[in-house]
């Protein structure tokens, strides 16, 4: 809502500057999102008198205008096709800093003299375009002819102009003097209605000049028959404040509603009265298969919920949005029928919706607008269309309004008060600050009897006029207390502390956390698909996944049912300046569940790619040759097997006892893909990215290892800490090579020793992978070092050959190993 | 005792010393050691020959070759350390490294700054009693809109614009973490403390200070006796915990359909202490999200009854607190994920 501050000042006298007003409002609610001073650039540019006119000597287009200012005349050429002697017109000096009128959009100039076709022109007249104020340049701006010769314009047409939001519950602030009320009562300053004649003595239409058909989505509607009248467009004072306010300018009678809808908040029409058929108005709801061609020249297709206003025989106005072609008020028109009125806000809010068609009437009353305010808007508009056309009158008026609103009474304790604001305020204080804002308010013992405008349809709890006091007194007045009474407990929630574990972690372990998008691209959707659906960890029917209805690009609107193409798309990105990167993300998984609502299950996915160190200043790097012994194909770069051990530091960290199987997924690396499982339960999948997968996704020079691990799945699954004494006595440490078939998997291996071994052994670590001719072909040597712990005494090394002899046989029958010497 | 022994003792005492001064480095010291005081050596030779001397002789000169042997000794013992010492220092010389080379780099990733803010404002909120829960992404209508007093026919619901999941019934991306207000004020009795962090969504095109997915945090304390002074000092404190001891707290009247009265709540501009600079637009004050007291309609729809409770409700942008503190510019930078941005936040918090 633009509010030109000339405007604003017919209503009040605030004594603020225009940031001060601004400011002011603002804290009360009313929130100013810019401040624009026309004018602001006019230096140099003063009213001037068209003196003459004559042709310019040298070309048939131009003339020489002569231009008085001040004591001063100046010779202007010009090729405005408007310019006339006796015309008070803007004047600008060589200085002056203007807008160019012949290119498109705004762009500032300077003006100098300059010689045109041989004639020296000493200045300019200028167009609504080059001062900023309109995109007009067809022609020069004529100022009113009361206009001050030679004063600075900036002092004659400047203006400021303060653009507010309003906030939907606000439509009483919905208009100028809306705005202008509400500053009132916030400085405390009277109020200067505009002049508005009653219309209670003019004559009354015949009684079928008006009929409302359907009084549910119309409680009021107010005609006002005006004849004689002359359409021509309005005077310049009129043009100036729609155009300062943001309407264009059409004809008088069109400004004339305009006008008062943007003074009062009343959105008005005007329909050709002798296009109307019967001369009459019927407002009821729309035909079957009715029709009407708006005044956007759109033909529209009216649903019997459509509210409309009719003729004796069609439509011409959609209720409340737009009027119709068929009787809009043209330079022919010489009756105008006045239309005040008010429909019901979900009616025209949902017409609007339906025909996607927002106008500035449609925007307030769906705000709900207070009924008793459509006879005076009538009678302002009366009075300006009489004002602007000598000769017209009113000839008829009629006002259907059967149900008149009543102002709302609220009763209330007068403690409320204190009870939402945590401060006392004073009786005098509160009547004080409800009385400046129109509302009636009387102590009655501990109560308070507030009376409500019927403007403020807002105000309807005594809430609402805590609020309406608490606004007025300032919010700076209240104390900063902390709520007493009584605590509930704070308990933590199980999951949030499990994430912030993993989260830790995972950072640990190198990984930063990302925050990606929900939503899965159309490729992502075919790259994680195979017959059983599409996903990842959980995987969800083609036809059972979760979509948007309108997502912000329509090939991503898929919700995604795992993170895993979204950490791909992450790690693809950084790929193009990082040389590795290990990411992960703690999110929602979106799941059909049969329910109102989807499940949303959280993940842990991880992903890796590139190289393991990003930096290598320190050559050779102890830990990655070490790491070489048990991982003999390791080159460097992240691969599956980094992943795994991010994956066991988490379940480490979970205390969730998993095992490792090979599976299979159809994204993923046919031999280098496995299966996290909680007894048969699986929790995680982990693996490389097929490279014609990554290569789709645009990574296509080094592996992508990628995990997904249920977040609630672990929360179910974690184990008590146990308690571990340290022991009295020393450690034995023992290592045990072991020979096995290529294919043997090195769990069954280890699986074999821990079960020989027996409880003395405490930890089984893998620490060498050979293969060669010590071995032979199709075999393998898995080297484990076993640390033996006694809780209650040392180890004999009878005691220890036991338990060799016994790892041995145990291998050999369990998976066919064989001790190495 | 015969002179000539205590002349050979007086000349090997006086050979010894002389042979140790000259002893300059280990290798050489470990020599003298050999030659005087090893087995073979020419003290431990001549006490081993004190037996050849006529036994009136012998007590006398073997006194004299012991004290001789625990002068050298000593003389040994204080050289040695010297010349061990001048030999550490030489090999650490050899070992001397260019400590202005940068560490080795331990492999240590970053938390993302929301999760940081998220945690840090649930710490905070604890040790003020309330509670952290979450609630769904995905949500109903009913939940999204209608229990926080925001009809499906009213204006109201534009100011939220909504993404809808193809679903029956009408469900949305939840645009704001407000419906946890509902659910968790059903679930429990008062008194309820609660803080809410999470996604939420809204069908918004992206810039640099609007984003389509971001994160808030909402705060719910409903009582007997809770009011907006409470809220204003519940904020204060927030405001003081997050952006320094001396900040103050601003209400400004504004309206949200769940709250009566409502308010936008200001914290003043740290950086130029409220005069106005670049970052806080010249006004001094930095938004930070809305506020107020639980509306009454809002209360009697989970069954509270209104004339009983007040509480009170607010809203914060997990990411417009990360940019208020940190600078960050560009709201889009935290679902970037570009990881030069997330690098930066190892060290925050
Ligand atoms: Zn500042």
């Amino acid at each position: 809502m633009r509010v030109p501050l000339s405007w604003f000042s017919d209503f009040v006298d605030t004594g603020l500057s225009p940031r001060e007003l601004a400011h002011t409002l603002t804290m009360a609610g009313l929130e100013a999102e810019k401040i624009t001073t026309i004018g602001d650039g006019w230096d140099n540019v003063f009213v001037g008198l068209v003196a003459r006119v004559e042709p310019h000597p040298d070309a048939d287009r131009l003339v020489l205008a002569t231009v008085q200012a001040g004591d001063h005349a100046l010779t202007v050429v010009t090729g405005a096709p408007n310019i006339a002697s006796g015309q008070k017109v803007a004047l600008a000096l060589a200085g002056a800093r203007l807008y160019d009128g012949h290119v498109e959009g705004q762009v500032l100039k300077t003006l100098k003299p300059g010689t045109i076709r041989g004639v020296r022109s000493e200045g300019m007249v200028c167009s609504e375009k080059e001062l900023g104020i309109s995109e007009e340049h067809e022609g020069i701006l004529v100022l009113e002819a009361d206009a001050p010769i030679g004063a600075p314009l900036a002092e004659w047409l400047g203006d400021t102009v303060i653009e507010f939001e309003i906030t939907p519950n606000l439509v009483h602030a919905f208009s100028i003097l809306g705005i202008a009320r509400e500053a009132a009562a916030l400085c405390d300053k009277p109020l200067r209605l505009p002049d508005a004649p009653s219309l209670s003595a003019a004559p009354t239409g015949p009684a079928d000049l008006v009929t409302i058909e359907a009084p549910d989505l119309c409680p009021r509607y107010a005609a006002v028959v005006i004849e004689g009248v002359t359409v021509a467009p309005s005077p310049p004072w009129l043009q100036r404040r729609l155009l300062a306010a943001g309407l264009r300018p059409i004809n008088n009678v069109v400004d004339v509603t305009n006008y008062v809808m943007l003074e009062w908040g009343q959105p008005l029409h005007a329909f050709d009265r002798d296009n109307l058929a019967g001369g009459r108005i019927i407002v009821r709801r729309a035909r079957p298969g009715e029709r009407i061609e708006t005044l956007d020249h759109q033909h529209r297709d009216l649903s019997d919920e459509t509210l409309v206003i009719a003729d004796a025989e069609r439509a011409v106005a959609i209720a409340g949005v737009m009027g119709g072609v068929d009787s809009e008020v043209s330079n022919r028109t010489t009756t105008v029928l006045l239309e005040s009125a008010n429909f019901a806000m979900g009616s025209v809010r949902a017409t609007a919706r339906a025909q996607k068609l927002r106008t500035d009437a449609s925007a307030r009353f769906e705000r709900g607008i207070d009924q008793n305010l459509v006879l005076d808007a009538a009678g302002r508009a009366t009075r300006l269309l009489l004002d602007l056309c000598p000769g017209s009158r009113v000839a008829a008026v009629s006002d259907v309004y059967p149900r008149p609103v009543l102002p709302r009474e609220i009763q209330m304790p007068f403690r409320e008060f204190e009870r939402l604001l945590g401060v006392r305020l004073e009786p005098e204080t509160v009547v004080d600050a409800l009385a400046r804002l129109g509302f009636g308010a009387e102590i009655d013992g501990d109560h308070l009897r507030v009376t409500v405008p019927t403007r403020r349809g807002d105000v309807t709890l005594a809430a609402d006029v805590v609020e309406e006091a608490a606004r007025i007194v300032g919010y700076e007045t209240l104390p900063e207390t902390l709520p007493t009474g009584e605590t509930p407990p704070v308990r933590r929630d199980s999951r949030h502390r499990l994430s912030r574990d993993v989260r830790d972690t995972l950072v640990g372990c190198g990984g930063f956390e990302t925050v990606s998008y929900v939503t899965l691209h159309d490729a992502d959707v075919a790259c994680f698909a195979d017959g059983a659906g599409v996903g990842f960890l959980h995987t969800v029917p083609r036809d059972g996944l979760l979509r948007l209805r309108n997502p912000i690009q329509s090939d991503r609107a898929v919700l995604r049912p795992t993170l895993v193409p979204s950490l791909l798309e992450v790690a693809a990105a950084n790929l193009r300046h990082e040389s590795g990167v290990r990411l992960f993300e703690i999110a929602r998984t979106y799941l059909p569940s049969g329910d109102t609502l989807p499940s949303e299950r959280t993940v842990v996915c991880l992903a890796m790619a590139g190289r393991r160190d990003p930096i290598g200043r320190f050559g050779s790097d102890d830990r990655r040759l070490a790491d070489g012994d048990r991982h003999p194909t390791d080159d460097g770069h992240l691969d599956f097997f980094d992943l795994k051990g991010s994956v066991e530091a988490v379940l480490d960290r979970a205390r969730v006892a998993v095992r490792f199987e090979p599976a299979t997924h159809p994204a993923l690396h046919s031999g280098r893909t496995a299966a996290v499982l909680a007894g048969e339960r699986r929790i995680g999948l982990l693996g490389e990215v097929r490279p014609d997968v990554a290569a789709a996704l645009g990574i296509e020079t080094t592996r992508v290892a990628v995990a997904e691990l249920d977040l609630d799945a672990m929360l179910d699954l974690r184990e008590p800490l146990a308690g571990v004494r340290i022991p009295r006595f020393l450690p034995v440490a023992q290592d045990f090579a072991v020979v096995v078939a290529e294919a043997t998997p090195a769990a069954s291996v280890e699986a074999a020793l821990r079960a020989a071994a027996g409880p003395l052994a405490t930890s089984v670590d893998l620490f060498d992978v050979y293969r060669g001719s010590q071995v032979g072909t199709d075999r393998k040597s898995l080297a484990y070092r076993v640390v033996f712990t006694a809780p209650d005494r040392a180890l004999t090394d009878a005691e220890l050959v036991k338990v060799r002899d016994r790892i041995g046989k145990t291998l050999k029958q369990r998976i066919g190993g064989e001790l190495r010497a | 005792m015969a002179t000539s022994v205590q002349h050979d003792l007086e000349e090997l005492r006086t050979r010894a010393l002389a042979d140790l001064a000259d002893a300059v480095d280990a290798p050489a010291g470990e020599i003298w050691e050999k030659t005087y005081l090893g087995p073979k050596g020419e003290l431990t030779l001549f006490l081993r020959g004190l037996g050849a001397l006529p036994a009136d002789e012998r007590p006398t000169a073997g006194r004299a070759g012991n004290a001789l042997k625990r002068e050298l000794e000593a003389a040994w013992d204080s050289r040695h350390r010297i010349l061990a010492a001048a030999d550490l220092d030489q090999h650490l010389a050899a070992d001397a490294v260019d400590v202005t080379l940068p560490g080795r780099p331990p492999t240590i990733g970053a938390a993302h700054p929301v999760s940081q803010m998220i945690d840090e404002l649930s710490e905070i909120f604890a040790l003020l009693g309330f509670q952290t829960v979450f609630g769904p992404e995905v949500e109903t209508a009913h939940y999204n809109f209608d229990l926080l007093n925001i009809p499906a026919d009213h204006p109201a619901r534009d100011v939220w614009d909504t993404i809808h999941v193809d679903l029956p019934g009408e469900i949305v991306m939840r645009t704001h973490t407000s419906p946890m207000q509902a659910r968790v004020m059903e679930q429990t009795e008062p008194p309820v403390r609660v803080v809410v962090p999470g996604r939420v969504y809204r069908y918004e095109a992206q810039d640099a200070s609007h984003e389509w997915m971001f994160h808030q945090l909402e705060g719910l304390a409903v009582d007997r006796t809770i009011t907006m002074a409470d809220l204003k000092g519940v904020l204060a404190e927030l405001a003081r915990q997050l952006f320094g001891p001396n900040r103050r707290i601003r209400f400004r009247c504004d309206f949200f359909p769940f709250v009566e009265p409502g308010v936008d709540f200001a914290v003043d501009c740290a950086i130029c202490g409220g005069k106005g600079c670049r970052v806080c637009k010249q006004t001094g004050w930095l938004e930070m999200g809305g506020a107020g007291m639980v509306h009454p309609k809002v209360l009697a729809g989970v069954g509270y009854d209104p004339a009983v409770y007040t509480g009170f409700a607010f809203g914060l942008g997990i990411e417009r607190m990360t940019m208020m503190r940190t600078g960050v510019d560009d709201v889009r930078a935290f679902a970037g994920n570009d990881l030069r941005f997330l690098r930066q936040f190892a060290g925050f918090a």
